[in-house]
């Protein structure tokens, strides 16, 4: 039982934590709160669904593929909408995302109808971990993340794209006077963010069985509770805090009924947030 | 400044003549699409009093209204109080509510604020499908009584629909000045103070947390106030209430409307519901089309369709 929470939380919290890195470094360049995110891990699960079935492609190839599909889609979202936040007040982020949720989801309800579908794909072969059947795709998922998180942390400390994201996240006027194509990093970010979320829906896919147009929602608000508690922007913190909420629901599903684990994202945010106001692990509270 | 108040006061006269009459001339399904305007209006008052005169942007509303329907439904049907006291009751509930809530949420920023007010929504949610001995879980209540004007016991009973939309009507005429003299005493104009910058606000003397505090707990009574109506309007009430999709609504008829203005905010509850309504004619492509029109709204217009007509209005004086 209990490293059966372990590992069910541990790998639902590298899921959450793929989806809330992507939020998180759009909200530090962009300072939006992006209602639409958990759409783009949707879909990347559909983008994956539809690659297997219609195109008959292998699992293995239909990961990249709906990474591909979602980020065209988030380039032109990204370029018609996103790039227009940049320095409007954030209650504009806050309508025009909800808008933009509304016209994923319902798009992809009204082109592969409204009915759960089921996800035929993946390697589920158990594995035994000190005598728990673990199933690979697991495995994979939190290998994933674990190499996700380490390239991410050298990215943007290392590389010239990285260093531009930290700049604008930092000082956006600043930027502009140096001469940053703030527009190009607000768009790149957005893709960025957008394709890892993608690539957690796919890799999900297999341990979940099956996908809807709906399913979104959910993953985006607890999305906002895991980036509050790691604290806005800090790229470490946020595999932390996912980790800490997958472990929990993870418990709270085993021990106290499945009913209840929607909410203990909140709970666990509001309690943290009333003892520590800038989230876990800043002492600082910035946003 | 003069004109000004007359083109204000005169067009809110007129707005309001024109609901005086307007069952007289309209069908069923069109009062109905009103009365659901006017049940949008309460907790749209609530929003715009926590964001446009605190500047704190508020999920609870949606939650406060569920709480508002439940409490107001629970009492009709178990104790058979008369609508009067429901509706009070359901008001002070809500801002009872608020108030631990608020105590931390209110010393965030604006952004973790967000956040703790949307978990508070899902939070309600997870308590009214799981606390089945009161609220029934996700089945809900139903054949909640509707509304008794009477003092305590008996009294009349509110049936047809023109009634029911009198009722709302007369609601909102209340909720409306009781909004105009919130925001027209001094604690309006510290919260405007407070929304406006502050620091400043702060470094004057305004006790800035006591007035957002003030903000918040009225805004939830605007919200539970309007979840009493709405409950006895459809007789139904189920978890459903909390989703996403309502406090979604609620947030662009009040920055569609004009966030901030009263009048774009009433304005706002009549203009998206109406939308919301007419767009019925096409149910595959309903939500893609409202979503989309967010989208032109917004950027088209960021403060609001109210505020930009005004400018329109007024631009011809300016030229003279």
């Amino acid at each position: 039982m209990l490293t059966d929470v372990a590992v069910n939380g541990i790998t639902a919290g590298s899921v959450y934590a793929l989806v809330a890195v992507g939020m998180t470094i759009i909200f530090g360049v962009l300072r939006a709160i992006n209602f639409a995110h958990g759409e783009y891990y949707m879909l990347g699960t559909f983008g994956a669904w539809w690659a297997i079935e219609t195109v008959e492609l292998p699992y293995l190839v239909s990961i990249p593929a709906a990474v591909v599909i979602v980020g065209v889609i988030a380039f032109a979202i990204g370029v018609l909408v996103m790039r227009r936040l940049i320095d409007a007040p954030f209650q504009i982020g806050v309508v025009a995302t909800l808008g933009v949720s509304l016209v994923l989801q319902n798009v992809v309800i009204l082109v592969f109808g409204g009915s759960y579908k089921m996800f035929d794909g993946g390697w589920i072969e158990p594995v035994d971990i000190f005598g728990a059947g673990v199933s690979q795709q697991r495995i994979i998922i939190v290998i994933a993340a674990l190499v996700i998180f380490g390239g991410l942390e050298l990215m943007v400390r290392r590389t010239r794209f990285g260093k531009t994201m930290r700049a604008v996240a930092q000082n956006i006027e600043a930027c502009k006077i140096m001469g940053v194509d703030v527009p190009r990093v607000v768009t790149g970010t957005f893709v960025l963010g957008c394709c890892l979320a993608a690539l957690s829906g796919a890799l999900t896919a297999p341990v979940t069985g099956s996908l809807y147009g709906g399913m979104g929602t959910a993953i985006t608000v607890k999305t906002f509770a895991i980036i509050v508690m790691g604290g806005v922007g800090n790229v470490g913190g946020t595999l932390l805090a996912a980790w800490l909420l997958g472990l929990m629901e993870s418990a709270v599903a085993g021990y106290l009924g499945l009913q209840f684990r929607d909410a203990v994202a909140f709970v666990a945010l509001i309690a943290v947030l009333t003892v520590m106001p800038g989230g876990l692990f800043s002492r600082r509270e910035r946003f | 400044m003069g004109s000004d108040m007359r083109l204000r006061i005169g067009g809110f006269a007129g707005f309001l003549a024109l609901l005086l009459v307007a069952p007289a001339f309209l069908g069923e399904y069109q009062v109905h699409a009103l009365i659901v305007s006017l049940t949008f209006l309460l907790p749209a008052l609530g929003l715009n009093l926590i964001l446009g005169y605190a500047g704190m942007l508020s999920f609870a509303q949606m939650a406060f209204f569920g709480i508002g329907a439940y409490v107001s439904a629970l009492m009709a049907m178990r104790w058979g109080t008369p609508f009067w006291l429901n509706f009070l009751a359901a008001g002070v509930v809500a801002g009872v509510v608020a108030l631990p809530l608020g105590i931390p949420a209110l010393r965030l920023r604006k952004y973790s604020f967000v956040m703790c007010t949307l978990g508070f929504a899902v939070i309600a949610q997870t308590l009214a499908k799981n606390w089945v001995s009161v609220t029934r879980g996700d089945l809900g209540l139903s054949n909640v009584p509707r509304p008794m004007l009477g003092l305590w016991s008996g009294g009349i009973e509110i049936r047809g629909i023109t009634s029911y939309y009198y009722l709302a009507l007369g609601l909102s005429v209340i909720a409306v000045l009781a909004f105009l003299a919130i925001v027209s005493s001094p604690a309006g104009r510290y919260m405007i103070a407070i929304r406006e910058d502050e620091t400043l606000a702060a470094s004057v003397g305004a006790p800035t947390w006591r007035y957002r505090m003030a903000a918040f707990v009225l805004s939830g009574v605007f919200a539970g106030c309007g979840g009493s109506f709405y409950v006895h309007y459809y007789t139904v009430i189920s978890p459903t209430i909390f989703d996403p999709y309502y406090g979604n609504t609620l947030l662009v008829i009040v920055l569609g409307g004009g966030v901030g203005t009263l009048g774009g905010v009433v304005a706002g509850s009549f203009i998206f519901v109406a939308l919301s309504e007419v767009l019925r004619v096409a149910p595959d492509i309903r939500m893609i089309a409202y979503g989309l029109l967010l989208i032109v709204v917004v950027f088209g217009c960021p403060e609001g369709l109210l505020p930009l007509l005004m400018r329109k209005l007024r631009r011809p004086t300016h030229a003279t």
